[in-house]
């Protein structure tokens, strides 16, 4: 491919982005009320899956290692993730669930864009994303209430596994949107995968054993939400790192060919 | 009840059955959706590992979320969805031309999943007892006796709030959502994240008599012997009186509900 094509390619897909991001704000600012049911509710939910954490602190003075304004930074980084999921995956992948499922799919397959790309962008929910600025605030106030003072190290490492973190979340979703290729029904996986993010409310080191194996390299909740705030923390060393961005690479690559033997046994709703 | 009406809602509990196997896929995924008491065992599990919190040392917290989680599974319904998006298609017209209350269609409708659900949970249940310490049941026969009543009595506190609170569609449209709300406080005040007894004090006290207990907390605690018989039969007239409280707001939301009712061709 030439460099004009490629760029050309480059245009149409943000020109895609673009374009799907402004139908859903539009739809968003219709139905204002979203703010209260999803962004208001949402949050509340969240912050709610926390009262455990600080029922344990009625009774203990931390929480495997962490202490209280710790797990408030750690918290920070799961609004932040479950807010992305809940604005950015969950909708696109339920979107592109029922495409597939009522065969409209055929349509985004005839766009001259990736058609992953397609999936991914096909809804966003604007007024979710109050969880993950509730998110930001937290790290904040967290981060001043621990006096820290991260180095550019420490900054660089927090950007890179907030990265792998979310790009995995991404890769769960499409390996979810895979799954439904096949069964029909499992449109409330991400349901499912709601519950699980539960785990992602707690540190890694409250986990031993397989789980602790689980939930730091097939599903990467320790990336998502212990290691950001470990890195500011300065708890996080060069195996982490490596560890969480190998994680992150082999889930990204393994959802993107998976989803293309997937598309593959698509058949369409008239064929 | 005349044989008629038995007939009826006979074939009612064998059209439920069969949707619940068509769709046993998804059924499958919402019993692992809602396994979030077992996710908290695993957590609490891990924090006991060095000595007690409260009342609870390991074992308890296998019982607790072990129970928890069989505890919803029996209780649990979906009317709220069915009637909101029912109410808001017209799909109740049809529901009220039948010869059967559309309530009591609902009730076969979430009754009849149950057999299916309990078979689809219980290869979790078992994997989760042989994996922890196990379940220590009451051994006080009057709390076991009172349990049964206790968790019949979750599912019509479950299924009367959906009511109540999908009949709310009859003038909102998305009543639905205003579920979600319910369900977060159920949560975290039920007792389905960590047993409402290790709440500090005063919130604890709040939360227990609170409905929300009622349908999850107090069934659980009765089965897994925290409770005495005086205890027992306190809660069980707890969850009567939210029965009857829940009960009144459902049935006179129904009532004026149906008269604002202006779907296509009402």
């Amino acid at each position: 491919m030439s460099a004009g094509m490629e760029r050309r390619a480059v245009s149409r897909h943000l020109r895609l982005l673009g374009a799907q991001m402004r139908l859903s704000m539009l739809a968003a600012l219709e139905y204002r009320v979203g703010f209260w049911t999803e962004g208001v509710v949402g949050l509340a939910w969240s912050l709610g899956g926390v009262v455990p954490l600080f029922v344990a602190f009625e009774h203990r003075s931390d929480v495997a290692g962490w202490g209280p304004w710790e797990l408030v930074l750690l918290t920070g980084f799961f609004l932040i993730i479950s807010g992305v999921y809940a604005s950015a995956v969950q909708p696109a992948v339920s979107k592109s669930m029922t495409q597939i499922r009522t065969g409209t799919l055929d349509y985004v397959l005839l766009r001259p864009v990736d058609a992953l790309a397609s999936c991914l962008t096909a809804q966003f929910e604007p007024w979710s994303l109050l969880e993950a600025l509730t998110g930001i605030g937290l790290v904040i106030v967290a981060a001043v209430e621990l006096e820290l003072s991260p180095s550019l190290g420490q900054l660089g490492a927090l950007l890179v596994v907030l990265v792998s973190g979310l790009v995995s979340l991404v890769a769960l979703g499409v390996l979810m949107l895979c799954a439904s290729f096949r069964a029909l029904e499992l449109q409330n996986l991400t349901s499912l995968m709601e519950t699980l993010l539960g785990f992602a409310h707690w540190p890694i080191s409250v986990f031993r054993g397989p789980l602790k194996l689980v939930f730091t390299f097939v599903v990467p909740f320790a990336v998502m939400t212990s290691y950001p705030a470990q890195s500011l923390i300065g708890g996080l060393g060069w195996p982490e790192l490596v560890g969480a961005v190998g994680t992150t690479l082999a889930l990204a690559i393994g959802a993107r060919v998976i989803w293309g033997r997937a598309l593959r046994g698509y058949t369409s709703a008239s064929s | 009840m005349s044989s008629g009406r038995v007939a009826k809602l006979g074939a009612l509990w064998r059209l439920g059955v069969a949707e619940a196997a068509a769709y046993r896929t998804s059924l499958l995924i919402w019993v692992l959706a809602t396994t979030m008491p077992l996710i908290s065992l695993v957590l609490w599990r891990a924090l006991a590992a060095s000595g007690p919190i409260g009342d609870y040392d390991q074992d308890g917290f296998d019982s607790y979320f072990i129970a928890a989680f069989v505890v919803r599974q029996l209780s649990v319904s979906w009317v709220v969805w069915d009637l909101d998006s029912q109410i808001r298609t017209g799909a109740l017209s049809a529901l009220l031309l039948r010869p059967v209350h559309p309530v009591a269609h609902h009730v076969m409708f979430n009754l009849a999943a149950l057999p299916l659900r309990t078979a689809l949970a219980a290869p979790v249940a078992i994997v989760v007892l042989l994996a922890t310490g196990g379940i220590s049941i009451t051994a006080n026969p009057i709390a076991l006796a009172l349990a049964i009543p206790a968790v019949v009595f979750a599912w019509c506190l479950n299924f009367l709030t959906q009511l109540a609170i999908g009949c709310l569609a009859f003038w909102l449209t998305k009543a639905a959502a205003l579920y979600d709300v319910w369900i977060g406080a159920y949560v975290v005040l039920a007792g389905y994240l960590v047993p409402t007894s290790l709440f500090p004090h005063g919130l604890a006290e709040v939360a227990r008599v609170l409905p929300f207990h009622a349908a999850l907390g107090f069934p659980v605690e009765l089965l897994i012997g925290r409770l005495s018989t005086a205890q027992a039969l306190e809660g069980i007239g707890l969850q009567l009186a939210w029965l009857v409280a829940v009960g009144a707001i459902a049935a006179l939301a129904w009532r004026r509900g149906l008269r604002a009712y202006g779907a296509f061709g009402a």
